[in-house]
C-alpha cells in the first residue's frame, strides 16, 4: 500500500501543517462563496444606506451630507402621496388576492368541484407571467375609448361612455389583485390539502352548517397560510413597478416604485433620492417579511397533522357548479381575457378598439422579433437576445451559488453558516426596485455598469434565494450518509459533489434552475433601473414600445415573452410536479 | 507493508478529545488495537461511540488527541495534521447503510474501485467476486432501492470492503433490521469479517451483539472508556458496577469490604434490616480493604435452597417464579432488595415460599461503585 506518499509526522513546520489541513477543496469553494454572496448582498444595502444621507445641491454638481432627502420625502409635492397611493394598492390587492386565493385553494383542494385537478395549473399560470404585461393587456381590454370590453358594451349591450375606465389606481388593485392571487394559493393549498379531515368532521357532527364549519374550523387552521400569503403580496404588490407605471402613473397616481424609477433614470434624476426611497420602501418590506418568517412561518407546520391522509372532500351538491364556474371565470379574467386581447391587437397595424379581420397581419411580430432585418426595432431584438442570455446564463450560475451555499447551510457546521442562512433570506425582504437602486448607486462608477454583468449580478442576488429553497427542501430530506460514504469510498469532496450529491439533488436543481428562468426572462423592475442602451432586457424592450411605439407592438413582442414563459411554465410541471411550489 | 505488524498495534486513538458546543462528546479515549483485529465499541445511546468512529474516519475534526493507523498519522491537531476522509483508505457501514439510490448495486460497490482508478476488467472481477461473498450476484443488476433492508446492508459491506481498505468501520449496522435478520447477520458479518481479515471497529449499543461478534469489548459511557476485555472477561470480571449492570444481568448489592484474606479475595460486609452479614468473594482492581464496594452476583450463581445449609445463607421469600422450560425465572425479595434468581425446574420453587440464598464465592464479585 502506498503509505509513503501519505503524509508523516516530518519535520514540516506545525503551522504550514494546519495551513494544509485547512486548504481542503470544500473549505476554498465555501469560503470564496461566502464572500461572493456577502459582498453581492451586503454591499448595495450598506451603499444605498450610505447614499441616503447625500445630499445633491440644487444645482446637482455636489453632495452634502445630511437627513435632507429623508426630509424630501415629507415636503415634496409628489412622494407623500405615492407613498398613500402604494399603501392603498398594496392594500387593495393583497385583499382581492387573498380572497381570490384562498377561496380557489379551498375549492380545489376540499371540495368536489368538478374538474378540479385540470382547473388547478390553470390557476397558477398569472403566478409564472408577468403582470407588468397584464397590466398591457388590461389597458387595451379596459381603456376608455380604446378598450375591447368598452368597445364590446357599446356596441353589443348599446352601453353609453365606458363600462369600466382601467387606467386608475383601482385598475392597478384589479390586475396585481388578479395576478398575486396564486401566491396565496399556493401558501393554503398545500395545507388545506393535507388537513385531517377529522377536524371538519368533528365540528360538523356538532350540528355546525358548511359554512360555519369552513369559517370556523377550515379557516382558522391555515391562517398561518393565508397571513404569510397575505403578507407576501402586500410586500410584491409594494414593489411592483410595471403595473403602476402602465395604468396609473400617466394618470396621476405616482407609486414609489414609479417615483425610485424617475429618480434613477428621469430627467428629474436624483440617485440619492431614490436611495432614500428605496431605503424607506426597504425597511417597511424587510419588517413584514420578518414577520412572516419569524413568527407565521413556523406556525404554519404546527395547525396541520402529519400525512398519510386521504382527505375526504365535501360534497358541494349542486353548489359544485357554482365553484367550478367561479374558478372558470377566475381563469378566463386572468389569463385567457388577457392574452386572447394580447393576440388580437398584436396583428393590427393600429390599433383603435375595433377588430378589422382583413388588415391583420404578421408584421408587428416581424418588427419586433426578426433581429437580422434592417427594419426591425433595437430595443426589443436586444431584449431577446439579453434576456436569453441573462435567463440560461444567470439561472446556471444562481443554481450554482444556491446549491453551495444550500451545502454549506446543511452540512456543514462551521461558523458563518448561520451568517449565510440570514444573508440567504436578506434579498427576499427587499423589492427587486430597492436592490437595484443599491446596485446601481454602489456600481454606477465601476466598469461593469452599462454591461448585462451588472443586471446579471442584480437578478442572481435578488433571487438566487428561490433557487436554494429548492435545493434546501431536498437535501434536508436526503441523509448526510450518502454524502459521507463517498468520501469514506475515496472520493475528494468534489468528486462527491459531482457524483453522488448532485445526481440526488437534480429534481430540485431543475426545477429551480427554471423557475429562476421564469423570473429572469420577465423581470422588470430590476431591469428598468440597470438597464442602458444596448444591455435592455426582454421587459424593458415592452416598456420601450408601449412607451415610444404603438400598442400593437407592444402587444407582439408581450405575446412573445407569454409564449416562452408558457412553454417554460410546462417544463416546470413536468419536472417539478404539483407538490413542487405548494408551501 | 507497515512496519509495525510486528509491534501490535495498528489503529492508536490516543487520549481523543471532542467537544459539541459546551460538552464533551468524547473525553479522553485512548486505546489501540492489533492489525486484523475485531473490537466493539460498546455503551448506550449518546455515550460518543459514533463521534469516536467519526474521529477516525475523519469525517469531522477533534479538539485534541491523535490518531494513527500503521505508521500514517490521521489527525493530530497538536502537529497540525488531518488527513481528509478519502486519503484514509478506510471502509465504513453506516446505520442507514448509505446506499446511493441513484446507482445500480455494481455501480455503488464499484464506486471505491473507480475512485481509485482501477482498470475496467479488474473492477469487473472484483466486485463479482464481493458481490459472491455477501450473497447478493443475483441483486447484481438491480437498482438499490429496489433491494430490501438486510440485502441493502450487505451491498453496503460489499462497498465498503471492495478496495480492502486499511480499516473497517461499522456504525450500528445491524439496528435497522428485525431481530431474525439481525441474529443472522451477526454470524455473517464475522465470517465475512474474518474471511477479508480487515481491522474492524464495530459499534453497537446492542450487549449480546457485542458479545456474539467481538474479540475485544470496550465498554463506554459518557464519553469515556469503562472497561476493555473479551467477552468473557467482560461478562464475568466486570471492573464496576456500571459495566456488570450493562453487560447481562446482575444483582448489585452495596457494601464495604472488611478483609483481604489474600490478593484478590475477600469479604464484604451487606446489611439486612441492621444485620451485619459477611460474604466471602472474589475482589475486582482497585478494592482494598475498608473500601465501599458493589457485590456483583450475575442470577444463575445464586443458588436458591429450602434448607439453610451452612447457616451463612440469606434468607428471603419467593415473589415471582416463572417457569421458562430449561429454568426458571425468579424473584426473591430479601429486606429492601429483591434478587434475580435462576432456578433449576426441579427446585419447584413457589411464589410465597421462604428460600436461603447460597451466594458461590468463587462467582460473587465486588466491584468498584
Ligand atoms: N453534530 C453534533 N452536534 C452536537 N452534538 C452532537 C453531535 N453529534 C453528537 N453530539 C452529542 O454528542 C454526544 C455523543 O453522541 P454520539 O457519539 O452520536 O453517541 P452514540 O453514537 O454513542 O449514540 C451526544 O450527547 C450527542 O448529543
Ligand atoms: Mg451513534
Amino acid at each position: 500500500m502506498s503509505t509513503e506518499t501519505l503524509p508523516r509526522t516530518v519535520e514540516r513546520s506545525l503551522w504550514a501543517n494546519r495551513l494544509r489541513s485547512l486548504l481542503t477543496q470544500e473549505n476554498i469553494v465555501t469560503i470564496i462563496v461566502s464572500l461572493i454572496v456577502g459582498a453581492a448582498v451586503i454591499l448595495p444595502l450598506i451603499t444605498l444606506f450610505i447614499s441616503s444621507f447625500k445630499v445633491l445641491d440644487p444645482l446637482g454638481w455636489d453632495t452634502t451630507w445630511g437627513f435632507g432627502n429623508y426630509v424630501t420625502l415629507f415636503t415634496d409635492r409628489i412622494i407623500p402621496k405615492a407613498f398613500v397611493n402604494t399603501l392603498i394598492i398594496s392594500s387593495g390587492s393583497t385583499i382581492l388576492a387573498t380572497v381570490l386565493g384562498v377561496s380557489l385553494a379551498w375549492i380545489n383542494a376540499r371540495t368536489n368541484c368538478p374538474g378540479r385537478d385540470y382547473l388547478e395549473p390553470y390557476n397558477l399560470i398569472p403566478f409564472f407571467l408577468s403582470p407588468f404585461i397584464g397590466a398591457i393587456a388590461w389597458h387595451n381590454l379596459g381603456e376608455p375609448q380604446t378598450g375591447l370590453l368598452n368597445v364590446w358594451a357599446r356596441e353589443i349591450f348599446g352601453f353609453e361612455g365606458a363600462l369600466m375606465n382601467i387606467d386608475t389606481i383601482w385598475g392597478v388593485v384589479w390586475v396585481t389583485g388578479i395576478f398575486f392571487a396564486p401566491l396565496v394559493y399556493l401558501f393554503v393549498v398545500g395545507s388545506l390539502r393535507r388537513m385531517d379531515p377529522s377536524l371538519e368532521d368533528s365540528a360538523r357532527t356538532t350540528g355546525a352548517g358548511l359554512v360555519r364549519t369552513t369559517m370556523t374550523v377550515t379557516l382558522p387552521l391555515v391562517m398561518p397560510g393565508i397571513l404569510s400569503g397575505a403578507i407576501i403580496v402586500f410586500v410584491t404588490s409594494a414593489g411592483e413597478f410595471g403595473v403602476p407605471f402602465k395604468l396609473s402613473a400617466p394618470y396621476g397616481w405616482e407609486t414609489l416604485t414609479t417615483q425610485i424609477f424617475s429618480k434613477a433614470v428621469g430627467d428629474d434624476a436624483n440617485h440619492f433620492l431614490g436611495a432614500t426611497m428605496a431605503m424607506s420602501l426597504g425597511i417597511i418590506t424587510v419588517f413584514l417579511i420578518w414577520i412572516q418568517q419569524r413568527y407565521i412561518a413556523p406556525r404554519s407546520f404546527t395547525t396541520v397533522t402529519g400525512k398519510g391522509f386521504r382527505p375526504n372532500v365535501l360534497d358541494l351538491g349542486q353548489w359544485r357548479w357554482v365553484a367550478f364556474g367561479y374558478n372558470l371565470s377566475f381563469i378566463f379574467v386572468a389569463v385567457i381575457l388577457p392574452i386572447a386581447c394580447l393576440i388580437i391587437v398584436s396583428l393590427h397595424p393600429v390599433w383603435t378598439g375595433k377588430i378589422v379581420p382583413e388588415a391583420m397581419t404578421f408584421n408587428n411580430y416581424v418588427k419586433t422579433l426578426f433581429f437580422w432585418r434592417e427594419d426591425s426595432i433595437q430595443a426589443a431584438t436586444n431584449g431577446i437576445v439579453n434576456s436569453l442570455i441573462l435567463a440560461f446564463g444567470g439561472s446556471t450560475i444562481a443554481m450554482v451559488m444556491a446549491l453551495v451555499v444550500s451545502y454549506m447551510i446543511h452540512r456543514t457546521k462551521g461558523f458563518g453558516v448561520r451568517l449565510l442562512d440570514f444573508l440567504s433570506v436578506v434579498p427576499i425582504g427587499f423589492p427587486g426596485i430597492v436592490l437595484a437602486m443599491g446596485v446601481l448607486v454602489t456600481y454606477i462608477q465601476t466598469p461593469i455598469y452599462a454591461t448585462l454583468w451588472i443586471l446579471m449580478l442584480a437578478y442572481i442576488t435578488r433571487f438566487f434565494p428561490y433557487g436554494q429553497r429548492n435545493i434546501s427542501a431536498i437535501m434536508m430530506a436526503i441523509s448526510e450518509e450518502l454524502d459521507q460514504s463517498s468520501r469514506m469510498a475515496g472520493a475528494s469532496w468534489f468528486t462527491t459533489l459531482w457524483r453522488i450529491t448532485i445526481p440526488l439533488l437534480k429534481p430540485g436543481i431543475f426545477a429551480g434552475w427554471i423557475l429562476l428562468f421564469i423570473i429572469f426572462l420577465r423581470e422588470l423592475s430590476i431591469s428598468i433601473i440597470l438597464f442602458s442602451t444596448g444591455t435592455e432586457t426582454l421587459s424593458v424592450g415592452v416598456y420601450y414600445l408601449t412607451n415610444f411605439e404603438n400598442e400593437p407592438l407592444t402587444a407582439a413582442l408581450s405575446m412573445a415573452q407569454t409564449v416562452v414563459l408558457l412553454i417554460a411554465i410546462y417544463v416546470f410541471r413536468r419536472v417539478a410536479g404539483r407538490e413542487a411550489l405548494t408551501a | 507493508m507497515d512496519s509495525e505488524t510486528q509491534s501490535g498495534t495498528y489503529l492508536e486513538v490516543q487520549n481523543l478529545v471532542k467537544w459539541f458546543g459546551d460538552d464533551p462528546a468524547v473525553d479522553n479515549i485512548s486505546f489501540g488495537i492489533p492489525k486484523g483485529a475485531f473490537l466493539t465499541l460498546l455503551g448506550p445511546s449518546g455515550c460518543g461511540k459514533t463521534t469516536t468512529l467519526m474521529s477516525i474516519a475523519g469525517l469531522h475534526s477533534i479538539d485534541s488527541g491523535r490518531i494513527r493507523v500503521g505508521d500514517v498519522v490521521y489527525t493530530s491537531p497538536k502537529e497540525g495534521l488531518f488527513l481528509p476522509p478519502e486519503k484514509r483508505d478506510i471502509g465504513m457501514v453506516f446505520q442507514s447503510y448509505a446506499i446511493w439510490p441513484h446507482m445500480t448495486v455494481t455501480q455503488n460497490v464499484a464506486y471505491p474501485l473507480e475512485i481509485r482508478k482501477v482498470p475496467q476488467s479488474e473492477i469487473d472481477d472484483r466486485v463479482a467476486d464481493v458481490l459472491e461473498l455477501v450473497g447478493l450476484t443475483d441483486m447484481a443488476e438491480k437498482m438499490a432501492t429496489q433491494l430490501s433492508g438486510g440485502q441493502q446492508q450487505r451491498a453496503s459491506l460489499a462497498r465498503a470492503i471492495v478496495a480492502q481498505p486499511r480499516l473497517l468501520l461499522f456504525d450500528e449496522p445491524l439496528s435497522n433490521l428485525d431481530l431474525k435478520l439481525r441474529e443472522q447477520m451477526r454470524v455473517e458479518l464475522k465470517r465475512i469479517q474474518n474471511e477479508v481479515g480487515i481491522t474492524s471497529i464495530y459499534v453497537t449499543h446492542d450487549q449480546s451483539e457485542a458479545l456474539v461478534m467481538s474479540d475485544e469489548i470496550i465498554v463506554m459511557s459518557k464519553g469515556h472508556i469503562e472497561q476493555r476485555g473479551g467477552p468473557l472477561e467482560i461478562y464475568s470480571r466486570p471492573v464496576n458496577e456500571y459495566v456488570s449492570n450493562f453487560i447481562g444481568v446482575a444483582n448489585l448489592i452495596k457494601g464495604r469490604v472488611t478483609q483481604v484474606t489474600e490478593p484478590g479475595r475477600g469479604t464484604v460486609q451487606i446489611t439486612d434490616h441492621g444485620k451485619d452479614i459477611q460474604v466471602a468473594c472474589n475482589l475486582g482492581p482497585g478494592i482494598s480493604e475498608g473500601s465501599d464496594a458493589v457485590l456483583s452476583v450475575r442470577p444463575e450463581n445464586v443458588h436458591a435452597e429450602r434448607e439453610n445449609g451452612d447457616g451463612a445463607s440469606l434468607e428471603g421469600e419467593v415473589l415471582q417464579a416463572i417457569f421458562l422450560g430449561s429454568h426458571v425465572d425468579c424473584r426473591v425479595q430479601w429486606g429492601d432488595f429483591e434478587w434475580k434468581v435462576i432456578a433449576h425446574p426441579r427446585a419447584h420453587l413457589k411464589a410465597g415460599e421462604k428460600v436461603y440464598l447460597r451466594l458461590d464465592p468463587e462467582h460473587t464479585l465486588a466491584v468498584q461503585p
